[in-house]
């Protein structure tokens, strides 16, 4: 097992004496993580992810509940353990930004305990896989966000770990770094066998990269289920946003339903199981006065308030 | 896996990110030569309406002790305490956790590399301004012992900051206790006055503080006193800093994994 939990429970005191106030962030959380799959571990902000992430990396202890690691107690075990997983956590940057990334790969291998043969060749290695070797000799400073991510994830694979824990690592990217980041992340998992550890708040990083998705809320699992599955029933919706050089009326579309209607634009959700995305372009596109058209995934918070109106089994 | 390489080669990235920003050590350079030449004028006029001595210092020996008590004080990272306790505060450090190698230990290393670079332009500095406003000083076989006395200087403040920024663990408006800090280092740590031109309850104070082993013993050196007890008193100083640093780090991560960032 790459990573198991057991009943686990975090809960965070605040305030003084007479005033103290509980808070659950993790509450009776179990999951099991196989070797080699990519995981999108979601939910809404304040919701556990966090915290969990924490404490499965060792840097927090939980209140009560058992995990293993890589066969490791992280809380117990934490440097042994940090050795052997890489760690990506949004906007922290792995790189030291008056340097280039091979500068800061060199000190990163010392502290990995990679020799220099080693860190040579890994570093050639990553250059190859990531396709992002030109990008190494310049400072990072530099560098454009995406240029950035694709050296920070190659630092965070330096010492080749097991398990690659991503929080949020697609933020502020253009469309096309994102495509490019979530690609790279599939074939690093598919050449590697690395075990992907995702969250992330933009549903298209959960459809393109992750095989399993967890959702949780309120720090417990609520949704636990194959993407494809998933895809199925609560990534169904696609909005689609149309901008009107004039006014006009909508035509009449099966699986459609029209969210808003102004003189300049229409805001439509589509039921891709019902109507394929091309169909109703091509309508839209030959009955409407279109100045600009956009198609979007549902906000998160749309697939987990999905999730609660679910029948239950 | 190789033998533990992390020291130097943070400290040597460090000592490289400190000669790429050329901008920072041209400016603590130009701050330095000013301070210091300000202060010896002061220091002069001192020591020329005192007789020609001040607490037996003459003007040479009193512009070689301003000269290097500067240039271990200026060659620090002058925010170095208050971001130590911001990245404790704001949770950075745990982030730090995440790595195979003791927090406090990566981030000594990549302080002395960072001031290492400055250091040796301060003193170079600081040699050719006392050698052509003052003279050479009266034993320059003193300068031999200040040069590593300099470095344990910079050392023991980089690992005494570490203890004292990591009261933020524990209190998130540390603010005052870097103030506080700073100050006693400029006074019983013999940064502005060398120690023996303090009244006498203050120096035998100073005497008994780890602050003097930050400015007052490589100025001191510098100043033509050759009092290799002095480097044995710093090797002694960085030793129980250490301890200190590392017994308040141990405790503030465990607490961080406890009550979290």
């Amino acid at each position: 097992m790459a990573i198991e939990v057991r009943h686990l429970t975090k809960v965070f005191e605040t305030g003084r004496r007479r005033a103290v106030r509980r808070v659950e962030a993790v509450s009776d959380l179990s999951l099991t993580v196989y070797p080699g799959e990519r995981l999108a571990y979601i939910g809404p902000n304040g919701a556990g992810k966090s915290t969990s992430i924490k404490i499965l990396t060792g840097i927090l202890h939980p209140t009560s509940g058992e995990a293993r690691v890589l066969g490791l107690v992280p809380w117990l075990e934490r440097r042994r353990l940090a050795a052997r997983i890489g760690t990506l956590f949004g906007q922290r940057s792995l790189l030291w930004f008056e340097l280039t990334p091979r500068q800061s790969y060199r000190m990163l291998a010392a502290i990995y305990g990679l020799d220099r043969a080693q860190e040579h060749a890994r570093v050639a290695d990553l250059a190859d896989l990531l396709e992002a070797g030109d990008l190494f000799d310049l400072p990072v400073r530099n560098l454009s966000l995406g240029q950035r991510m694709r050296c920070e994830l190659a630092a965070c694979m330096l010492h080749e770990p097991d398990i690659l824990f991503l929080d949020e690592p697609t933020i502020g990217l253009d469309l096309l770094a994102k495509q490019r980041f979530r690609e790279l992340l599939v074939r690093l998992n598919a050449e590697r066998r690395t075990t992907i550890f995702l969250t992330s708040h933009d549903v298209a990083d959960i459809e393109h990269v992750a095989q399993r998705a967890v959702v949780i809320n309120h720090g417990a699992v609520i949704y636990d289920s194959e993407v494809a599955a998933m895809r199925r029933t609560l990534l169904s919706t696609k909005l689609v946003e149309v901008g009107l050089s004039e006014p006009a009326p909508l035509p009449s579309t099966a699986g459609v339903t029209v969210l808003e209607h102004t003189e300049t634009a229409v805001k439509l959700s589509v039921d891709t199981a019902v109507r394929s995305i091309r169909s109703v372009l091509d309508e839209l596109l030959d009955g409407l006065p279109v100045s600009d058209i956009s198609v979007l995934d549902p906000p998160l918070e749309q697939v987990i308030a999905a999730i609660y109106a679910r029948p239950r089994a | 896996m190789s033998r533990r390489r992390w020291p130097e080669v943070t400290a040597g990235t460090a000592a490289l990110r400190a000669v790429a920003e050329r901008g920072g050590l041209a400016i603590a350079l130009v701050f330095y030569v000013l301070v210091v030449a300000v202060l010896a004028a002061l220091w002069r006029a001192a020591v020329d309406s005192n007789g020609g001595e001040v607490a037996g210092y003459t003007v040479v020996a009193i512009t070689w002790y301003a000269a290097m008590a500067e240039a271990v004080t200026v060659s620090l990272n002058q925010r170095m305490i208050r971001e130590i306790g911001d990245d404790i505060g704001s949770g950075a450090v745990a982030v730090e956790l995440l790595r195979p190698a003791p927090v406090l230990g990566v981030r000594v290393a990549g302080a002395l590399g960072r001031t290492l670079p400055r250091l040796a332009a301060c003193c170079a500095a600081g040699a050719v301004l006392g050698l052509v406003t003052a003279g050479v000083p009266e034993r320059p076989a003193a300068l031999a012992l200040a040069v590593p006395s300099a470095v344990l200087a910079v050392a023991c403040n980089i690992v005494a900051q570490h203890a004292f920024a990591g009261v933020a663990f524990w209190w998130r408006d540390a603010g005052s206790a870097w103030f506080l800090y700073q100050k006693l280092v400029f006074i019983v740590g013999g940064m502005l006055i060398p120690l023996e031109a303090l009244p006498g309850w203050l120096e035998a104070t100073a005497r008994l503080l780890p602050f003097r082993a930050m400015a007052y013993a490589p100025a001191r050196l510098a100043a033509g006193h050759v009092e290799p007890v002095l480097l044995l008193e710093q090797v002694a100083w960085l030793a129980l800093l250490a301890l200190a640093a590392g017994a308040v780090f141990r405790a503030g991560e465990r607490r961080l994994q406890v009550v979290g960032g």
